[in-house]
């Protein structure tokens, strides 16, 4: 299954993701989701990171929250609502919204 | 003549939920009721970010290009501008890795001369324990 997922808390959901299993996961942090790409907790990246995944996220979300491409973690690749949408309808089978 | 402090603290994530926005549009408001009180009575709120809610305070929120509204970065501007006390706890920012020039830390781009305070969480507290009305969101 080619899983995507809209994660868009940035407090809870994270024990979901850990359980998601797919033969293709895609991470797409949107909302209040943008901090576990953006925020280091006491100098650690979030948890979610960890997980063997693509991750996107929402550069519209980022930039209302005062961030913008440039503070993303590394793994985390910026997208737009075009590109998301492209996501859903080219790379991802079923998606999900935690 | 009395003067009512109103204590908001504010730990809840900007946009997601209307809870930081209140916050400050009720702060902001709370100096209006001043003219159905009796002459001398004042009303001094203070606005305080703790936990994930110092993240309202961060510089270069874009909300009104993407979602049409007005950002928590102007609310925070405006409170200053009208002379709000507004703190900034310090060991969340620091736990949060941001650092203080991220931080909308005064409002003189509108003319605005108080600035935003950040402070020990111990200093909250006191302002908690001295307040007479909490919101606590």
């Amino acid at each position: 299954m080619k899983l995507g997922v809209f994660m868009s808390d940035f407090r809870t959901g994270s024990d979901i993701i850990d359980r998601l299993n797919a033969e293709k996961l895609g991470i797409i942090f949107v909302g209040n989701g943008i901090y576990h790409a953006t925020v280091k907790e006491n100098g650690k990246t979030s948890n979610v990171l960890d997980k063997s995944a693509t991750f996107y996220a929402l550069t519209e979300d980022l930039e209302s929250r005062g961030f913008s491409s440039a503070n993303l973690d590394s793994r985390v690749k910026p997208v737009t609502y075009s590109d998301v949408v492209d996501l859903i309808f080219n790379d991802y089978e079923k998606i999900i919204w935690i | 003549m009395a003067t009512k402090r109103l204590g908001f603290i504010v730990r809840s994530l900007p946009y997601k939920t209307e809870a930081s926005r209140l916050a400050m549009t009720h702060a902001i408001a709370s100096q209006t009721v001043e003219i159905y009180l009796e002459d001398g009575d004042m009303v001094e709120p203070v606005v305080c970010f703790i936990g994930d809610g110092v993240l309202n305070c961060l510089k270069s929120q874009q909300a009104m290009k993407h979602y049409g509204i007005t950002s928590l970065e102007q609310h925070v501007k405006n409170g200053l501008l009208l002379d709000l006390k507004i703190m900034i706890c310090k060991e969340d920012i620091e736990k949060l890795g941001i650092k203080e020039d991220s931080l909308i830390m005064d409002a003189e781009d509108i003319g605005g001369e108080t600035k935003a305070q950040i402070v020990p969480y111990s200093e909250i507290q006191k302002e908690m324990d001295s307040v007479d009305h909490l919101l606590f969101c």
